[in-house]
């Protein structure tokens, strides 16, 4: 054993997924010990909620996991829509479900990529890139924003869709999975990123489930758990999907997960689409300023990194007595240490990637 | 007197490394841009050509930054001692048949050797960083270099076999067509074994952008920092030309200046599959990298020596 | 690309290992091999992105850029709705398709302009503002105290806290008007060589009369009563709506050239036939004049009463023999409830009001039933008919049957009864469940078609009859309804005759009256609202008082109340910021600030800032402008060569053309581009 080494990976780092720092302790180069330091993008958003109304709060949802704004969003509308009673028509939730499977593409889109990323192949990640950035155009038509969309609302979503746009989302499910085959043989079919990922940070199901990990890093381990089937919500009991699952819970395991959820939200969408009907996408004639009755609601969805969920108390005013938000990111983060001992620094970069943690999520 | 042409030659050399440097930096984010499906430099002359024209300013005037808890004679100087052996090792090397700068007989050992040089002063430089990753990152180049330079030397072994000298010149002399598919195991082993030396993808572990930030020159700034990568590119020049000249029969099949242009195409060649390599494949792990050294270059060029030795009784 | 989307299947497991040995070598070095080639032939392929600056993507028609305002209040002008009644339907459809239409025109049955007379009264054009009113609502002084406001329900000041009172200060202009009657009210011009009869002085006939004459025909016009008024006169109780209102605004009429006999009963007096060789045309707008009544058991006793009978005594006599008695009045209407609280003020110690519908589904107004009960009204719901107890020919009491349920599942009405019984002990039986048209002595001799109904049948939506060049519009024809309603169909009858006068087609380039209907708003929370910023609340008379005479039960709003309500009013869709302040009011980040003066005749905004520091662009602000005037522009580039120049002042907010003041040199040159480019997936 030699002299042990701290080395500080963060807050400012190429390879952190934000404002993550890991103190590190190295014996040459294996990890004795990785502990990660949240808060450094903390906004206090939990807090600032309860000075704002219900709607003005939909901004705020945006900035936590600000590669899945639309996840965040329906989240809270949905707490808000159980708090208030309200009924979503029946167009919006098929609006909601396009929406949110096209964001879970975005988002693994930047998953996958940064896994390539932090393994140093470059181009895979702009390859995934420029789906993502199909994604967010079709955001933009949407709703005029790339990132933060505040489209999802208390009630429905803001805006129908505009015309054409149902023409361009079926030609990018269409040409969505032929590429991500294609990104499959160059990173994951890659007898070097199989070097890298194969056996790296492995998650046993016990553990997984121990540690309150969901989404794509439980299902890497073979935890067959995904809300949209096992607590279905909105209209997701309609549509024919499976879940990928993995059987190590290895890093390559929980990148790989991803990559065919991309598929999957395809198949879905392509469903949602056919299904669709012409209607109204928000409740009708709700005042801008609501106030619920005093009382609290929870309700989750599965995002794109796992169950998320928004717990709210109303005490009857126009603004929530208090809003928490169950972060699946948070959750999975907290995993790292268990996973990074014993691997060397290059390892641990990879298996901070393949949690995909994202940190307005994680520190909120 | 050799020592003074010696003296010259290396001018020259550190010359056409800059100038290379500058068209090669250019070259590869052409390169790379294309491969990720980007234009790329394209605002300051014809497509992007005079962007590095503009950066070098860039570079000369930006802020030198020395960390304070830097060993500062050490910092400061390092980064020549890694720019210089790959310039000086330019002299040896055969542009064309009968026309080298240096014609020395031991030319193809001194071409091996001084670029070695270079691992002590990026070691110097990461430890004078007083930065952990730096060191780390200095720590990986002297391991995966010195390591290299094993089935490097192994594999250029087999051609000095078969050439029966260490003078470049007489080694090009020597070369026939039918030494490339003879030698073609060396030449993917020199190949593989020179992008190790020259610390890039997929074996950028050094400098794991994604790990330790630049890893030896994290903390290196302005022109400083622009030796560091100009010693990457002049690496990768020098030893693309050594393998053009070498393995590829430098100006074959013609001679004279033609051949030179010949041999610098072959060069560019190299120099894109090089980039190519690294645009594509992703980075290997430190003990990964060791093992397929030791595990797999190794054995190998002992294979090919072993080929060439029982070949060439019959030539 | 060869894979199919078909072929892609989802593997059980995503961990897909090497073949073990030899092979799974192969497989490594194979797949670096494809990797190489996957890289290869991307690069050959064009570039995704694009040469910037030169080219620019061009940015979605909804990109949430910079901010800018249209137009404001005290620079612009709020467009006026006032075209000639036969354009005014297709002015109002372009509006809606434009998205231009405010909601409460829309969803007045005669698209009355009352955005216009907010924006008029504000601004203390008081006379003007009547007269657009009265364009497409005749009588305002008399609609401004008896109109159900559909206006007011589609207000969208709903949505935020409680809707502009549109009808009070409809009556406020009238009074206004009053002060310069004298010098407006000038005969119209007569300047066709034709002339109208028009049967019936009700609000639809004078509303026909009225666009008659400003085409410069002479109408002469012909009614039953003493007074004219038409129901306006016999039906609506006193205290909504004083009699000497009606016959004043009535006489400003007359006053623009109506040639009004009264006492003359067209059929008994002088034959239909008479008019018809008089006049061009014969408008027939005659109401309806009779009570329905329940054919039950006992519905031919002493003090069983039809409602419309017992309105006309209790308006006209002032007395309708119920002192003293307990009355009961069936049916759940406004004219039901208008019985009950007249009969509260004749004397009766007990009214009881029983429909069929419950509580929630009484078709009566809801402000109207609140006052009722104000006022001692007995409401009991959910109950039929079943027969009227008698003694000796008198009323003695009622007996009525549980109602489980009104309408079917569609909606129609077909109700269920129970099988509970109750009585009721009552002296006066007032049956309130409808109306019907009394034609037998005016159509005599005619070839007029009568429906089973006992209505006029017309072209649905030009208002002829079936016999040539005459005409009927108003209740006579579309059975009991509001007197707005019956407005509108006096605007379309009016284009139908001027059409035929003209000897035009009567369908040709004609647009059928469009009435969106908008949707209905829950009650908005008003916790923490500004009391300035509420309705002005109608100052009532004491409900113990009020319920024994006659007395007005509203009492209109004064002048400052209804300037501060007039002001109240968000100029819906005008695209001209009013200073509403609800942008700031919504902005998440308190990036907005705007300022107001509420000068009369010179109200403007005096500053609005928009706060780039902290505008997160989440789009609230301009989603919910009710005037469209706060848009998002397409302008993305928002980068500054000072701090200051990121607030956004009212000049700047107004600034036309493409640019913003951002990425200029000099910080206010915006910089040039050429023609975005879009890419294809």
């Amino acid at each position: 054993m030699t002299e042990q080494t701290i080395v500080n990976i963060g807050p400012s780092h190429p390879s952190t997924h934000g404002v993550c720092r890991v103190i590190v302790t190295l014996d040459g180069e294996t990890v004795v010990h990785a502990e990660p330091v949240i808060g450094h993008l903390h906004r206090g958003i939990e807090k600032m909620a309860e000075n704002r109304t219900y709607l003005q709060v939909v901004p705020l949802t945006d900035r936590l996991d600000y590669v899945g704004s639309m996840y965040a969003n329906w989240a809270y509308c949905r707490s808000v829509e159980r708090l208030a009673g309200i009924r979503v028509p029946e167009r919006a939730e098929y609006i909601r479900v396009i929406v949110c499977e096209l964001q879970r593409i975005a988002s693994h889109m930047m998953g996958i990529g940064s896994t390539g990323a932090d393994t140093g192949a470059t181009s895979a990640f702009m390859y995934t890139f420029a789906q993502r950035d199909h994604v967010v155009e079709l955001f933009e038509a949407l709703c005029g924003a790339r990132l933060t969309y505040n489209y999802v609302r208390p009630g429905g979503v803001s805006m129908d869709l505009p015309d054409g746009w149902v023409e361009q989302c079926r030609a990018f499910t269409a040409q969505h999975p032929p590429v991500m085959m294609e990104i499959d043989r160059l990173l994951f079919g890659n007898v070097i990123a199989r070097a890298r990922l194969k056996g790296v940070g492995v998650l046993t199901p016990e553990d997984a489930v121990g540690w309150g990990t969901s989404g794509p890093v439980a299902r890497g381990s073979g935890v067959d758990w995904d809300l949209r089937r096992d607590d279905p919500y909105s209209v997701y009991p309609r549509f024919d999907f499976q879940i990928p699952l993995g059987e190590i819970g290895d890093c390559y395991d929980r990148a790989r997960v991803r990559l065919w959820e991309c598929v999957e939200s395809c198949k879905i969408i392509n469903q949602a689409l056919d299904q669709i009907e012409p209607g109204s996408v928000h409740a009708e004639g709700l005042p801008r300023l609501l106030a619920p009755r005093p009382g609290d609601a929870y309700d989750h969805i599965e995002s794109a990194r796992g169950s998320l969920g928004v717990y709210l108390v109303s005490d009857g005013s126009p603004r929530p007595y208090r809003m928490k938000v169950r972060s699946p990111a948070f959750c999975n983060l907290a995993v790292l240490p268990l996973l990074a001992e014993g691997h060397t620094l290059s390892d641990l970069i990879v298996i901070i990637g393949s949690l995909d943690p994202v940190f307005g999520e994680v520190d909120r | 007197m050799t020592l003074l042409w010696g003296f010259l030659w290396g001018v020259a050399g550190m010359t056409v490394i800059a100038v290379g440097a500058i068209l090669g930096v250019w070259w590869e984010r052409k390169v790379a841009a294309r491969i990720q499906m980007r234009y790329g430099p394209q605002q300051i002359g014809p497509f992007g050509s005079l962007q590095m024209i503009a950066d070098v300013p860039k570079l000369l005037f930006k802020e030198d930054i020395i960390p304070d808890s830097a060993d500062k004679p050490i910092f400061k100087y390092a980064p020549l001692f890694v720019f210089g052996p790959i310039a000086v090792s330019m002299v040896v090397i055969p542009f064309s048949a009968g026309w080298a700068p240096l014609n020395t007989s031991v030319g193809v050992l001194f071409f091996l050797a001084v670029p070695s040089i270079e691992v002590i002063a990026i070691l110097l430089s990461a430890w004078a960083s007083h930065n952990t990753l730096s060191t780390l990152g200095g720590i990986r180049a002297t391991a995966q270099m010195i390591s290299y330079e094993v089935p490097r030397s192994l594999a250029v072994l087999a051609i000095v076999l078969l050439a029966g000298s260490l003078r470049p010149l007489d080694v090009v002399d020597a070369w026939r067509w039918w030494w490339l598919p003879l030698t073609f195991i060396a030449f993917l082993i020199y190949f593989i074994a020179s992008i190790a030396e020259m610390n890039r993808g997929p074996f950028d572990i050094p400098e794991a952008e994604s790990e330790l930030v630049a890893g030896y020159f994290a903390d290196y700034s302005g022109m400083r920092w622009a030796s560091f990568m100009m010693a990457e590119y002049g690496g990768m020049i020098s030893a693309s030309l050594f393998g053009a000249a070498l393995f590829l029969g430098a100006g074959w099949p013609f001679t004279g200046a033609l051949g030179v242009v010949a041999l610098i195409v072959k060069t560019i060649a190299l120099m894109t599959i090089v980039m190519w390599v690294k645009w594509t494949l992703p980075r290997l792990r430190q003990d990964h990298l060791m093992s397929f050294c030791w595990k797999v270059l190794t054995p190998l060029a002992l294979v090919q020596l072993v080929i060439v030795g029982v070949v060439l009784p019959w030539l | 690309m060869a894979v199919e989307r078909d072929d892609i299947i989802t593997p059980a497991s995503v961990s897909n290992e090497y073949s073990p040995g030899v092979k799974g070598f192969l497989e490594g070095v194979r797949s670096l091999v494809t990797g190489l080639g996957i890289t290869a032939r991307i690069s050959t392929e064009k570039p995704v992105t694009i040469c910037y600056p030169a080219e620019k993507w061009s940015v979605s028609p909804r990109w949430r850029g910079a901010l800018r305002l249209r137009g404001v209040l005290g620079r612009d002008e709020i467009p006026l709705i006032r075209d000639a009644s036969e354009l005014y339907n297709s002015v109002i459809e372009d509006l809606y398709k434009a998205e231009r239409l405010p909601p409460c025109v829309g969803n007045c049955p005669a698209n009355v302009d009352a955005r216009g007379q907010g924006f008029l009264i504000a601004e203390d054009r008081i006379p003007e503002a009547y007269e657009l009113v009265r364009d497409r609502n005749i009588l305002p002084g008399v609609l401004g105290r008896i109109c159900h406001h559909p206006c007011e329900s589609a207000c969208r000041r709903n949505y935020y806290d409680e809707p502009v009172a549109i009808r009070p200060l409809h009556r406020f202009a009238y009074e206004e008007f009053q002060k310069v009657a004298a010098e407006r009210l000038k005969p119209l011009p007569v300047t066709q060589d034709k002339s109208v009869a028009v049967v019936g002085s009700g609000p639809s006939g004078l509303t026909a009369a009225y666009d008659l004459m400003k085409h410069g025909y002479r109408v002469v016009m012909y009614e039953r009563e003493e007074r004219p008024g038409g129901a306006l006169g016999s039906g609506v109780p006193a205290y909504r709506l004083p009699r000497d209102i009606l016959y004043k605004e009535i006489d400003g009429l007359v006053a623009l050239g109506i040639e009004l006999h009264c006492g003359v009963e067209i059929g008994k007096s002088m034959p239909l036939a008479a008019l018809q060789r008089e006049h061009a045309a014969v408008l027939l707008a005659v109401g309806l004049q009779e009570s329905r009544i329940l054919p039950i058991p006992g519905h031919d006793a002493e003090g069983v009463a039809g409602a419309l009978e017992f309105l006309w005594a209790a308006n006209n006599k002032g007395e309708t023999g119920v002192r003293g008695k307990k009355v009961f009045v069936i049916g759940g209407g406004n004219v039901a409830v208008d019985v009950a609280r007249c009969a509260l003020r004749t004397g009766a110690t007990e009214v009881r009001l029983a429909s069929l519908e419950s509580t929630e589904e009484l078709p009566a107004h809801p402000w109207e039933i609140e006052e009722a009960l104000d006022e001692g009204v007995i409401a009991t719901c959910s109950v039929g008919p079943e027969e009227v107890l008698t003694q000796d020919g008198h009323v003695t009491g009622m007996r009525v049957r549980e109602c489980l349920s009104v309408f079917d599942e569609t909606g129609r009405f077909s109700p269920k009864f129970g099988t509970g019984l109750s009585d009721f002990e009552c002296d006066v039986v007032v049956f309130s469940i409808g109306q019907a048209a009394k034609l037998d002595t005016l159509i005599a001799g005619t070839e007029l078609l009568v429906s089973g109904r006992g209505q006029l049948v017309v072209d649905g939506t030009h208002f002829t009859t079936s016999v040539d060049g005459v005409f009927a519009c108003g209740e006579v024809v579309t059975g009991p309804g509001s007197a707005i309603g019956s407005i509108a169909t006096g605007h379309e009858v009016a284009t139908s005759m001027i059409r035929y006068l003209q000897g035009n087609s009567l369908t040709d380039n004609r647009t059928p009256r469009p009435v969106p209907v908008y949707s209905k708003y829950a009650v908005a929370d008003v916790t923490g609202v500004e009391r300035s910023r509420l309705r002005s609340v109608m100052p009532m008379s004491r409900p113990e008082d009020r319920a024994k005479d006659f007395r007005p039960v509203e009492l209109g709003l004064t002048h400052q109340e209804a300037m501060i309500e007039a002001a109240r009013c968000l100029r819906c869709q005008s695209e001209i910021c009013v200073g509403c302040t609800f942008c700031a009011r919504t902005c998440p980040d308190y990036a907005i600030q705007v300022e107001r003066v509420d000068e009369p005749g010179g109200r403007c905004l005096t500053r609005y800032d928009l706060d780039l520091t902290k505008c997160a662009f989440c789009g609230l602000c301009a989603e919910q402008c009710p005037t469209n005037a706060l848009t998002h522009t397409g302008q993305y580039e928002l980068s500054f060569f000072h701090r200051d120049l990121m607030v956004f002042d009212k000049g700047e907010m107004l600034r036309s053309g493409e640019g913003t003041r951002a990425t200029g040199r000099d910080g206010i040159t915006p910089p040039r581009c050429s023609a975005p480019k879009r890419r294809e997936l």
